[in-house]
């Protein structure tokens, strides 16, 4: 077995008793990208020298007896919309083609400061705006479980590096499911952390009131690992929330003995596929064998969710990438005749389709006479959802859904079709709306092999019982299976 | 107006600073619709947006920050600089 | 009234707050430094930075608040006013829309000694933009990030000015009360206080008139000229038989016009949401009762206690509290003993004005409140003439001398003691049998010779007040 093949808490532990260095571990997983990498395209910048020396550096700390974190000398991948210092932050987006940031975001610094090893730079769909990687200015990034499919996105980058050992473990971010869908898309555990337990300083804004970065990774525990070292508050962050952040990696037991599994009927309608409702609730069936108990229950605001969703995400967005104006950094066109003219040529040729319909949109449910209508109104629906998941979650301990309505599907089915690309998020944007945990984990494979992922959602700062529950069903589903990564029918 | 989900693309596009030709305006109309037709579909809800007091912020010392990146530095993304400023085309008083 | 119009007048004042740093990042708060050397990623706007907001720019918008009778919204939010230009690095600005701050206030303004009460609608937070740098020779705009996010409060008053005048006093009345309370230091041409004018005209009876708004309108003189030119221009409009649409237009001070910057029809629409990056500001009873309880005695108030209690006209007594430092002085010196409050303002208006209007800091003196609070209580007790108090005056200016060494060396005490003054009195009345008889005669002003004969008898030290009382006495005898 390969170095790079080993789940983060494994490494962690060889590591610690000095089993393996850093330095070969990082070289392993740089090998690994040397040969999948031309199949997968995760990553946008590799970070190889730095990486090693860095490396380098915790091994020799490790020799000197330093006292050193769980993360320390783990390749970890990130997203290229949290900010790198030195090292080129993108967004997937031709306005960042250039753009090299001069801080670190907050959940960067605690990586370094925990000794973690930063691989690269990670694609993603442009702005964080898609749902398959394919709106990436720069490339396509293909699913490691079949190379002609999409691996989903937002963080679809993050995804197919850890699923295809690119790295031990990514950074993504999920405004509307964009760390869910792709980890389920790509047969990897993606946690989406309560809003405000993970800082957004330093993360490209998005949709500021739905945004959060979370982990992706090859098992629960390397989840519970990493967000472990990112969450808690940033005095940099005003919507960061100021609580103890007990660690939950030690803490899970795959206990369910008494867990009250809520399964919402609207989370299992027509729009789902009949293969993917099927996987999760067998899952569901095996955690109920294991001692939890499960009930029927309903959120009947779901249906309007998405509408909600978008309008909220569109309208924070469009003030959000209005600072891209080719003033301070990143694209400018050529030779603009005046100042307008610089504006709308520089946001025109620097932003691709999809950011700007969702500009577009923002704009108008903003703009003068429409705000009640839209945006007021999505507002509402937001606090409506929100107390019919609390008062769900006073009768269940977790709630069970689909992550994503179907599997990984093929490159441009949905791109023409901006309605049937937002249909992806549908059982995930009610979790950001509502500001909650939730994680999704592998729960079956189709005929062919393309993995379906289940959802679950927790109550705010709950972490630890979500993770649990998917650590209960990891053990009785089984692990991380590598996909066969092949390239002109060779296998990599 | 809520009920007329004919957008003035032209007009918004130009509030958001972007250019939409007229070869691309059908196609952002018709997306546009169909997104505006789907958002319509929300139910009126009979509530109030309040402040949400359950949010509360905390406010930051007015304390003067040790660390300082140098003007080169800040200014290292900048398209165009002259004279420690950022250019930009002639704006018109 | 102008023509037999009347013309409504509101004002936006913009007043830079003087925290130490900018009101979301903690970059350094000041005037005047080398272009983009007070920026750091926040302020700049950097994808991923974020907001944080400094406790001191709510205090102070607070005390405002208090300052100007209004209510305080002590939960409230902030919102993004979302345009495009190159001063505003986010291409939003953090301000406040429908639930600003403080509400509903009002001030006393006083005009031709007549007190008028101005509404004041909010008072709201927000950051102020970069700065555009032009040259003829450049083809092509500069920008100064210094000034992005440095702390603004806007008050907006009602329209309850009828005149240029009530403008203006309406504007110092806020600036006085800026620096009493020590939030802003008020320097136009730092473009410290900006000022948004709105102006409407009807005739008297009839409904409001549309109104325009002008922008840039930086000093109090152009607020003066910008009101009146703006008022004509419109009266003008509606005399020739027009409408006035409404606008927003530029004042130009050098042209000494306002000109049209957009219509109603090409409004900016500024798209306002509630700030996603930030939560509720929550201000605790307790805090607002703190801030209403410590704010220092205001400038309207001190003018009452200055002609009450000291009896002082409107005038000196504006004019000492104009000036927080004169004001200051003043109060200390009466502190420190001084008898009268008369004497002390003709002080402060004369020879210290003098002093302070060349630039000079008077806590920089050697001059203390008990010094001052000496020599006007030596003229006014009559120990020291005026003239002599002004040699004394500046000899503790200049060499720090002690006071009464300083009236003994110089030989400088008025002869007060009645005995010695009676018996010079006698022989000068003695020996001027004319004048004597010349006033008894009617004729006054041989009482002023007289006097003056005893005071040179006295060589110059004689108290001028006790000597004409005793010779008014040998003559009416």
């Amino acid at each position: 077995m390969e170095l790079y093949e080993f789940k983060a808490c494994e490494l962690s532990e060889m590591l610690g008793k000095g089993e393996i260095s850093s330095k070969e571990l990082t070289e392993s997983v740089f090998d690994r990208i040397e040969k999948t990498e031309p199949a997968i395209g995760a990553y946008l910048t590799l970070n190889r020298d730095s990486a090693l020396s860095e490396a380098e550096k915790i091994d020799a700390k490790r020799a000197s007896g330093e006292e050193l974190s769980p993360l320390a000398g783990i390749p970890i991948g990130i997203k290229d919309n949290i900010s790198t210092t030195g090292i080129r932050t993108t967004c997937a987006s031709r306005m960042l083609e250039n753009y090299t940031p001069v801080f670190d975001a907050t959940v960067v610094t605690k990586l370094k400061n925990a000794g973690a090893i930063i691989t690269g730079k990670l694609n993603m769909d442009e702005f964080a705006m898609g749902s398959s990687t394919e709106t990436s200015y720069f490339q396509p990034t293909k699913n490691p479980f079949d190379t002609s499919c999409v691996p989903g996105g937002s963080s679809g980058g993050s995804a197919a590096a850890v699923a295809s050992m690119e790295a031990v473990m990514a950074l993504g971010s999920d405004t509307g499911g964009s760390i869910r869908q792709p980890s389920s898309l790509c047969g990897v555990v993606g946690l989406k952390p309560t809003y405000g337990s993970v800082s957004r300083y330093g993360l490209v804004a998005f949709a500021s009131s739905l945004d959060q970065i979370g982990p992706i990774t090859r098992s629960v525990k390397d989840s519970a690992m990493l967000f472990d070292a990112i969450c808690g508050h940033d005095s940099l962050d005003a919507t960061s929330a100021r609580r103890d952040y007990a660690p939950i990696s030690g803490t899970l037991d795959g206990d369910v003995r008494g867990l009250k599994i809520g399964i919402p009927k609207e989370y299992f309608g027509d729009g789902i596929k009949p293969e993917v409702k099927e996987a999760v609730m067998s899952s569901v069936k095996a955690l109920e064998s294991r001692g939890a108990t499960v009930k029927e229950i309903s959120l009947p605001s779901t249906d309007y969710a998405l509408s909600a969703y978008y309008i909220i995400a569109c309208a924070e967005a469009s003030s959000n990438l209005a600072r891209f104006d080719g003033v301070k950094y990143g694209y400018r066109c050529e030779n603009p005749e005046n100042l307008m003219d610089m504006y709308e040529r520089t946001r025109s040729e620097g932003f691709g389709r999809e950011v700007k319909r969702r500009i577009i949109l923002g704009t108008f449910v903003l703009s003068s006479g429409y705000y009640d209508a839209y945006y007021k109104k999505a507002k509402l629906l937001q606090k409506r959802i929100r107390s019919e998941f609390d008062s769900a979650f006073n009768d269940v301990d977790v709630i069970v859904t689909p992550t994503s309505p179907f599997e990984a599907f093929k490159f441009g089915d949905k791109m023409d079709d901006p309605l049937a690309m937002y249909s992806a998020d549908i059982c995930t944007v009610t979790v950001n709306i509502a500001g909650l945990p939730a994680v999704s984990v592998p729960c079956g494979y189709s005929e062919i092999g393309l993995p379906y992922g289940m959802q679950i959602i927790g109550r705010s700062f709950d972490e630890k019982t979500i993770l649990n529950a998917a650590y209960a069903h990891e053990c009785g589903f089984g692990g991380f299976r590598a996909p066969v990564i092949a390239s002109k029918g060779v296998e990599l | 107006m809520a009920n007329n989900p004919n957008i003035d693309i032209k007009y918004v596009a130009k509030l958001a600073r972007i250019r939409i030709s007229d070869d691309e305006l059908p196609r952002y109309s018709e997306e546009m619709n169909n997104i505006i037709k789907m958002v319509e579909a929300m139910p009126e809800i009979d509530d109030e947006l309040l402040v949400d007091e359950s949010n509360v912020m905390e406010l930051r010392e007015d304390k003067l920050s040790e660390s300082k990146l140098s003007r080169d530095e800040i200014l290292k993304n900048a398209p165009k600089v002259v004279a420690g400023c950022v250019v930009v085309p002639k704006t018109v008083e | 009234m102008i023509r037999g119009y009347e013309v409504v007048v509101g004002l936006e004042v913009h007043a830079e707050l003087n925290t130490a740093t900018k009101i979301y990042c903690n970059c350094k708060n000041s005037f005047g430094l080398e272009v983009n050397t007070q920026v750091c990623p926040i302020c700049l706007g950097m994808p991923g930075t974020l907001p944080t907001l400094n406790e001191k720019v709510v205090e102070y918008a607070i005390k405002m608040g208090h300052a100007l009778n209004c209510g305080i919204n002590r939960i409230c939010k902030q919102d993004r006013k979302n345009y495009f230009y190159p001063d505003l690095p986010k291409s939003y600005q953090i301000s406040q829309a429908d639930i600003p701050l403080c509400h509903d206030g009002y001030i006393d303004i006083i005009v031709d000694g007549e007190t008028k009460r101005i509404g004041v609608e909010r008072i709201h937070i927000e950051e102020d933009a970069g700065k555009l740098l032009h040259s003829d020779k450049f083809d092509g705009s500069l920008v100064d990030f210094n000034r992005c996010g440095v702390p603004l409060i806007e008050i907006v008053s009602r329209p309850d000015m009828r005149s240029s005048d009530e403008a203006k006093a309406y504007l110092e009345t806020i600036r006085s009360i800026l620096r009493y309370i020590d939030i802003s230091d008020c320097k136009m041409q730092e473009g410290s206080i900006r000022c948004d004018v709105n102006v409407s005209v009807h005739k008297p009876g009839e409904p409001l008139g549309t109104r325009c708004e002008m922008k840039n309108v930086n000093s109090f003189s152009a607020v003066v000229h910008g009101i009146d030119y703006e008022a004509n221009r419109q009266i003008e409009v509606l005399e020739a038989g027009g409408t006035i649409t409404q606008e927003t237009r530029r004042w130009d001070d050098a042209k000494g016009e306002s000109v049209s910057m957009r219509s109603k029809e090409d409004a900016q629409d500024y798209r306002y949401f509630p700030e996603p990056d930030l939560g509720t500001i929550v201000v605790s009873e307790e805090k607002v009762q703190y801030l209403k309880d410590t704010l220092p005695e205001l400038p309207n108030a001190r003018i009452m206690r200055y002609i009450g209690i000291c009896g002082l006209s409107y005038n000196d007594a504006a004019m000492i509290v104009d000036v927080p430092e004169k004001a200051e002085l003043f109060d200390k010196t009466l502190e420190a003993g001084c008898k009268s409050g008369k004497l002390l303002s003709n002080w402060i208006l004369g020879e210290i004005s003098k002093l302070m209007n060349d630039g000079i800091d008077i806590h920089e003196t050697n001059l203390t409140p008990k010094k001052l609070a000496k020599i006007v209580n030596y003229i006014d007790s009559g120990k020291i003439s005026t003239a002599a108090g002004k040699k004394v005056f500046d000899a503790v200016m200049s060499d720090n001398a002690d006071i009464d060494e300083f009236i003994e060396k110089n030989s400088l005490s008025q002869i007060s003691d009645v005995s010695s003054l009676e018996k010079i009195a006698a022989e000068v009345v003695s020996q001027n049998e004319k004048s004597v008889s010349d006033y008894k005669n009617g004729k006054t002003n041989a009482l002023g010779y007289l006097v003056g004969q005893c005071m040179k008898a006295s060589k110059g030290k004689a108290n001028p007040a006790v000597m004409k009382e005793l010779v008014l006495k040998l003559l009416e005898e």
